[in-house]
């Protein structure tokens, strides 16, 4: 009796999990020697369970850590995330005491507005000052500017909007400077002002009431705060956007206010006393408020604002006089594109789901060249559950190896990824910081094996059960062919009822993905589950599309022969004989085709659609933005003067409200805007660019305003509609809406924030300029757009504007550098790595699954062809025919999957937006990148034909007589 | 020697395996004329099956010649022995090895396919072939659904599909009843007569023996000498074989 007698004679009273325990020694021994007898095949699975595996533990990993960093860089971006302030200044100081307190705040730092002198010197308390540009001395004035009054470490946070020339330290004697009160300074000393150089400063302690007549220097009150000598550190310009000190100071439009004309003053530099008599100038102190960035995101990304609300509660409920400001709408709008990047990466489902699918049938093949050895320990006595015993064991062996390889892989992946993805090259700081923050969830961790490893042991154990009990099936033949037949119905029922629900499914989710052209949470969540849904119905389709295939390979004889010729009689009988493993081939590799021509196409989609909506949001062939608001007339002239530009137009601005919402009011040449500007025919609702402009041209109170506002106040065209509060103040004018806008060239969308324009407001209306100039007074504007004469070198107009005007950029290669995506894609690569990397997953899936199943179906021919080399066969042609037979796989499911991969395209295109785009400014239109397709499907046919053939040639290197043998 | 179609010189056949060396054949020589009957005779593991696949060229010897029309077949590439196999050699395997997702005229085919011929022709001959056999009924049947006396038809139908000189048979009639192993026999002795071939067939069973021309014994990997009149009486249907022996008397 040996050890297999041993241990399956005496078992036929224990239970399984006894049998288990009983055999544990020998069932050890067993399964190693079956993992190491079947290195191949064991070896495949392992790397199907770890591919799987990976993938789910990297975009776990990957998330987790990804949004760690994020959240802390982008908090580390801004300077503050918020400000205090009360009406009750003596209260400042508890206040002060308490928020510095809070578990939530890192740093606060104190700020006082007031103003600065220079050339002061020799006036007397006499000297009448105002207004300044027609005081007492004109020829040798006093120069007043703002002045901010900091403590020397909060410059380490207010220099983030800063462009500093020199240093950006403010310790005692130290100042800074702005670019235009430099040049008011050279101006009156009749010398260059660099940094470096020493000057004489005097704080007001007092800010005069001009009103009641305090025209002269005396009320300054500036005896105690004169400054002599102090160093110019630093000159600065502006350029801060979503920041607390830009919505404190940038002033209407994020044109620079308060900080285009200015000093920062050291505030350690002035006394108690003076801070107590600026206090009491009406101009209220603020506390300048830093969060620490690990508290702020202690609940992830989506709840920092909440966070920052309860931190402003909390201040408030204890200090009812106080007022918080906080970066609420900026901190959002970074959670939502954190949210809409990162469930882009939901793209990657098709590829996961592939590869599970993958391991699924590799197990298949597995327990299927196991059927012998299954039959031999029945035959030796051996009852089911011991059997099963004998695969569980492996299975537990192979999952132990493979969920450590993949926890490993995963950890080194999610590192790797962004680092790869970011830029196209290896960013070593990248990657060495996703080990700092390396955060594994052990939660996502355990779903996933589950998940994974679940499918595969079940799968496993499905199919080794079938062939355990074969025998009485087979006893009961005429039951379960009735059985079948009544089963095939069933299966057919619920095929029809899933699919159709699946189908219901998207065209619902669709439905809501497709309800705005601005797309938030909301249709992101419906984007992402129409996916799912149809990554099902793919899966249907491409099962049914493959039957037709494999119907349509067996009626094609007449092809074989015309193209195979002597081979021709062996390749069609083996395809015509249709073996399961054929028949999962080809389904496999059509469903494989398809996602991968989808993703390829999505891809070059998006990019396409990036790079037209980038050329339509800067409107034309030059864009000119202005860091200060300039007359539109006079640059107007200015610029089109510069050779190369042919047409120019500006953008007369103001700010008003239309109903409860605060709108950007730009005036406009109609017909100039049309000729200049890139308008496609989905800009306006209802009409064409071209008469919408010429009817704004031609009626004097037009207005052409968003669809979004027209539906919401429920106006039509036509109607009259009020436009209230024009500079802020009471001024109130109707117009008539005379056409619905979605988006314009320059301006982006006309409704909803749109992150890639540096634009303030949710909402912009278009107006004649005549208006804006004659009735509202208004003649300034920060944006113009022109088109370049015919060969024009647009970086010498670049050149030459830039040089002319230094506040003014010409086609910045991003229009808002502050747009929080940008940052995101930093760590979460871009929608169209993360769809390169999905198709070269299933590319890989693929060429590997083609590997698989040609060992495995020459495993299962041996006996074939050792019979036929018996007969004269010769082996070349043997290798021939097997090439010939994958060549027709591959290309009849290249034909129809790559077709069927563009349909699923087009129709993915309906509902994907919302993962793809923020906003659909242009309509998103598909396009085929047949270069990167046609590299993939070659790649994908080259790996496959070359690695099938090593496979060929070693499992032809057999001896027949050993083959035939092992068949007897 | 000058009528010899086949020389067999010392052979000798060894497998290795991890545990052990087995040597099959221990130096086996004989002789076989063009248009000769032999039954090679032995028990299991005697080694003819051993002594045809190495005549076959399927398998080679660790030593000693195989002459086949004087020439060394031992030192032909891959592709002669290709040839060799498919032109010269008909083999009929005692468990069939019919190809299981073709049917019995279509496995007739495969050979003269694999020779070069079109499918046309081949389906032509394979048709008449299956005729000779008696199966041309049951062409179009799978071998799943063909009686093992079938299958052999078959299989002797596809061994002469080429019109081989030499037909090689392993125990065709091993794993058949005595009536249809007589019939078997009975169709293959006529065919080698008709076409003029050397037939080799191997038996563990003395009952079918007599119809061989010349009866060589198998022991242990040698050949043993045997006495004729030892399988003199063992009966059988003379008459299904009158047409191997006639002339027999006059000779």
């Amino acid at each position: 009796m040996n050890e297999l007698d041993d241990y399956i004679g005496t078992e036929k009273k224990q239970t399984f999990f006894e049998k288990l325990l009983a055999g544990f020694s020998f069932n050890l021994r067993l399964i190693w020697k079956n993992i190491s007898n079947r290195k191949k095949s064991m070896m495949i699975i392992t790397i199907g369970l770890v591919f799987s595996l990976s993938i789910l533990f990297t975009s776990s990993i990957w998330t987790q850590t990804s949004q760690l960093i994020i959240a802390d860089d982008y908090i580390e971006t801004l300077d503050y995330e918020m400000y205090v302030s009360t009406y009750l200044t003596n209260a400042m100081d508890s206040v002060y005491a308490y928020t510095v307190g809070d578990y939530l705040v890192q740093q606060v730092d104190w700020y006082y507005p007031t103003v600065a002198l220079f050339n002061f010197e020799d006036k007397g308390p006499y000297y009448r000052w105002y207004p300044e540009d027609q005081q007492e001395n004109a020829s040798n004035p006093v120069s007043l500017t703002s002045a901010h009054l900091i403590s020397s470490r909060a410059i380490d946070r207010i220099k983030l909007n800063l462009e500093i020339d020199g240093n950006a330290s403010l310790n005692s004697g130290e100042i800074l400077m702005s670019y235009t009160q430099a040049k008011q300074l050279e101006a009156i000393y009749n010398k260059t002002i660099s940094p470096g150089d020493k000057i004489n400063v005097a704080i007001t302690r007092r800010i005069p009431n001009t009103d009641i007549g305090e025209h002269q220097m005396r009320f300054y009150d500036i005896n105690e705060t004169i400054f002599t000598n102090y160093t110019i550190t630093g000159i600065y310009k502006y350029v801060g956007y979503n920041t607390a000190i830009a919505k404190l100071l940038g002033g209407l439009e994020n044109t620079g206010g308060m900080l285009l004309d200015s000093i920062f003053f050291p505030l350690e530099d002035l006394s108690g006393i003076d801070r107590f008599i600026i206090d009491s100038n009406g101009l209220l102190p603020r506390l300048l408020v830093k969060t620490n960035a690990q508290q702020l995101r202690i609940n992830g990304i989506s709840q920092m604002p909440d966070t920052l609300h309860a931190l402003s509660e909390r201040i408030k409920i204890r200090f009812f006089h106080a007022y918080c400001y906080i970066l609420s709408q900026e901190i959002q709008t970074m959670a939502n594109e954190y949210t809409r990047t990162f469930s882009s990466t939901a793209l990657f489902t098709p590829a996961i789901v592939a590869t599970i699918f993958l391991t699924i049938l590799a197990s298949q093949m597995t327990v299927k060249k196991r059927k012998e050895e299954i039959a031999f320990l029945r035959s030796k006595g051996a009852v089911s559950s011991q059997i099963i015993a004998i695969f569980f064991g492996e299975f537990i062996l192979v999952s132990t190896l493979s969920l450590i390889l993949s926890i490993g892989t995963g950890i080194l992946m999610a590192a790797l990824i962004p680092s790869l993805g970011h830029e196209g090259f290896f960013s070593k700081s990248l990657f060495t910081r996703y080990f700092e923050y390396l955060t594994i969830s052990p939660y996502d961790i355990e779903i996933y094996s589950v998940l994974v490893l679940g499918i595969y042991l079940g799968m496993t154990l499905i199919n080794v059960v079938s062939f355990v009990r074969k025998d009485i099936h087979e006893s009961m033949i005429i039951t379960v062919r009735g059985q079948r037949l009544l089963g095939m119905w069933i299966k057919l029922a619920a095929f029809a009822l899933t699919l159709a629900g699946f189908i219901f499914l998207i065209v619902d989710y669709t439905r809501v993905a497709r309800s705005s052209y601005s797309f938030g949470p909301g249709s992101i969540g419906a984007s992402s589950n129409a996916l799912l849904a149809f990554i099902a119905v793919l899966f249907f389709l491409s099962y049914f599309v493959s039957l037709g295939i494999n119907y349509v390979l067996r009626a094609i004889k007449k092809i074989y022969k015309f193209v195979f010729r002597q081979n021709s009689f062996l390749i069609y009988k083996n395809i015509k004989r249709q073996t399961k493993s054929l028949q999962d081939l080809t389904f496999f590799l059509i469903l494989i085709i398809c996602l991968l021509t989808t993703f390829v196409t999505i891809r070059s989609t998006t990019i396409h659609n990036n790079t037209i909506e980038d050329a339509y949001r800067r409107g034309s062939d030059v864009r000119i933005q202005s860091l200060v608001a300039v007359n539109i007339t006079e640059f107007e002239e200015k610029l089109g003067g510069i050779e190369g530009i042919d047409e120019i137009m500006g953008f007369q601005s103001i700010e008003a409200i239309v109903g409860s919402i605060n709108v950007d009011v730009f005036g406009v040449d109609p017909s100039k805007f049309l000729s200049i500007g890139r308008w496609t025919d989905n800009s306006f609702a209802d009409i064409d660019p071209e008469s919408a402009l010429t009817t704004l041209e031609e009626t004097s109170s037009s207005i052409i305003i968003s669809d979004y506002i027209v539906d919401r106040l429920e106006f039509t065209i036509g109607e009259n509609m009020t436009v209230t509060d024009f500079r802020g103040g009471p001024f109130t004018k109707q117009f008539n809406v005379s056409a619905m806008i979605k988006s314009a060239p320059g301006l982006g969308i006309s409704h909803g924030y749109d992150p890639k324009m540096n634009r303030e407001n949710y909402e912009w209306v278009l107006l004649k300029e005549d208006i804006l100039i004659n009735e509202l007074g208004v003649h300034n504007g920060t944006l113009f757009l022109a088109t370049a004469e015919e060969g024009a070198d647009l970086n010498l107009i670049k050149e030459e504007i830039e040089a002319l005007y230094p506040l003014m950029t010409v086609n910045p290669q991003q229009i808002n550098p502050d747009y929080i995506g940008y940052f995101i894609v930093k760590y979460i690569p871009h929608v169209s790595i993360t769809l390169l990397m999905g198709a070269i997953v299933l590319n890989v899936i693929g060429v590997v699954y083609i590997l698989i199943s040609t060992d495995f179906i020459l495993g299962q021919r041996r006996r074939e062809n050792a019979v036929i080399l018996a007969l004269g066969g010769n082996q070349g042609k043997i290798r021939k025919m097997l090439v010939g037979e994958i060549a027709v796989f591959l290309i009849s499911t290249l034909l129809i999957g790559i077709p069927l991969g563009f349909l699923s395209s087009l129709l993915a295109l309906t509902f994907l937006k919302p993962l793809l785009i923020p906003h659909e400014v242009i309509t998103l239109t598909m396009h085929i990148d047949f270069g990167l397709l046609a590299i993939m499907i070659v790649t994908l046919c080259v790996a496959a034909l070359l690695g099938a053939i090593p496979i060929i040639r070693k499992q032809m290197k057999y001896e027949i007589v050993q083959e035939l043998r092992a068949i007897v | 020697m000058v009528d010899s179609q086949i020389i067999i010189s010392n052979l000798l056949k060894s497998y290795s395996s991890r545990a052990e060396e087995l040597t099959v054949l221990r130096g086996v020589s004989f002789e076989v004329a063009r248009g000769e009957v032999i039954c090679l005779l032995g028990t299991s593991g005697s080694g003819k099956t051993t002594t045809l696949n190495l005549l076959a060229g399927i398998d080679k010897p660790t030593a000693g010649k195989i002459y086949y029309d004087g020439k060394d077949i031992n030192e032909w590439t891959t592709d002669q022995l290709f040839e060799y196999r498919l032109k010269d050699i008909g083999f009929i395997f005692q468990e069939f090895y019919l190809l299981e997702h073709l049917n019995a005229l279509e496995n007739v085919m495969v050979p003269i396919i694999l020779k070069g011929e079109s499918e046309e022709i081949a389906q032509d001959i394979a048709l008449q072939l299956l005729n000779q056999v008696d199966l041309g009924r049951k062409a179009l049947n799978l071998p799943q659904e063909l009686s093992s006396g079938e299958k052999q038809r078959v299989c002797v139908a596809r061994a002469i599909a080429n019109n081989p000189s030499v037909l090689i048979a392993d125990e065709p009639t091993g794993t058949l009843d005595s009536k249809t192993g007589d019939d078997i026999m009975s169709l293959l002795l006529r065919l080698a007569k008709k076409n003029k071939m050397a037939m080799i067939y191997t038996t563990h069973d003395p009952y079918f023996t007599k119809m061989a021309s010349r009866i060589i014994v198998l022991q242990k990997g040698v050949i043993v000498e045997h006495d004729p009149k030892d399988f003199a009486d063992i009966g059988y249907d003379k008459s299904k074989f009158e047409f191997l022996f006639k002339g027999e008397n006059n000779e």
